[in-house]
C-alpha cells in the first residue's frame, strides 16, 4: 500500500492506493488517525484500491469513530465497486460517510 | 471440469498477499463471474487471516506454515485450511453483531456470507486444524 496527503484548509485527503489487508492496517491507520486527532476533515480517495478485507474495514470503522469523537469527520470517497461490495456486506454504507 | 491445487505459506501477515495471488490464479481456471471470484477470493483470504491472527495471537513470529488446498469436483468448491496453531474449539467461533458497530470481528462474518459451509475436521494427520469451505459452484 502506498498513500499520498493532500491539503486544503480544514481538509486533508487521504490517496490510499493498492490492497489493504491485515499486514498494512498499521500503516494505515498511522496515516490517517493523527490527522483525524488533529481535528480535521479526512476525504480517504479510494479510488485506487481494489481491494480491501475485514481488516481494512476496521480501519475505515476506527477513523469514522475517531472522527466523532473529535466532532469532526470522515468521508470515504470514490470508493472502487469492489471495495463497495465489502463494505456493503459489512451493512456499513448508512453509517460511513461515502460520496 | 475438475481440479485441485494447493500451496503452502509461512504464517505472517506478509503471507496474505501471496494467498490471494496463489487463489486468484486458481479462479481463473474456473469459469466463473469475475464478482464471485472476488469474494472466493476474500473467504479464502479472511480464513488464512484468521489463522495469522488468532491460531498464532501472542506470537510475534514462527517459521511454521500454512497449507491452503483448492479443490473443484462436480461443480462442488472445496478449500481446505491446514495449519498448526493453537487448537481451534468450533463452539467458540463467532462474528460480531453487525448492528455493534466496531472494528474487528467481521472475517468470519465475511465467510459465512460468501461460502455454503465452515467445517473443522477432526481427523487430520501432522496438522492441528483443518478447515474445510464449501461452496456450490
Amino acid at each position: 500500500m502506498t498513500y499520498k496527503v493532500t491539503e486544503d484548509g480544514n481538509v486533508s485527503t487521504v490517496f490510499l492506493n493498492g490492497e489493504i489487508d491485515m499486514d498494512v492496517t498499521d500503516k494505515a491507520k498511522e496515516v490517517i488517525l493523527p490527522i483525524v486527532d488533529s481535528g480535521k476533515e479526512v476525504h480517504l480517495n479510494l479510488k485506487d484500491v481494489q481491494y480491501m478485507d475485514s481488516s481494512g474495514i476496521s480501519v475505515l470503522i476506527e477513523s469514522h469513530q475517531r472522527a466523532l469523537e473529535k466532532n469532526t469527520k470522515v468521508v470515504i470517497k470514490e470508493v472502487s465497486k469492489s471495495v463497495l461490495k465489502v463494505i456493503m456486506m459489512a451493512k456499513l454504507e448508512q453509517i460511513l460517510n461515502l460520496e | 471440469m475438475n481440479l485441485s491445487e494447493s500451496k503452502d505459506f509461512l504464517v505472517s501477515t506478509a503471507s496474505l498477499k501471496e494467498v490471494r495471488v496463489f487463489s486468484r490464479n486458481v479462479f481463473e481456471k474456473i469459469n466463473i463471474p469475475q464478482d464471485q471470484k472476488d469474494e472466493l477470493v476474500l473467504a479464502i483470504a479472511e480464513a488464512a487471516q484468521n489463522i495469522v491472527k488468532h491460531g498464532y495471537k501472542g506470537i510475534k513470529e514462527t517459521t511454521d506454515r500454512m497449507e491452503i488446498k483448492i479443490s473443484l469436483k462436480n461443480d462442488e468448491l472445496e478449500i481446505g485450511f491446514f495449519d498448526k496453531g493453537k487448537k481451534v474449539v468450533p463452539e467458540n467461533i463467532q462474528h460480531r453483531k453487525l448492528d455493534d458497530i466496531k472494528p474487528g470481528g467481521l472475517g468470519t462474518f465475511f465467510i459465512k456470507q460468501i461460502m455454503d459451509n465452515a467445517v473443522f475436521k477432526k481427523d487430520q494427520t501432522g496438522w492441528v486444524n483443518h478447515l474445510i469451505l464449501t461452496k456450490k459452484i
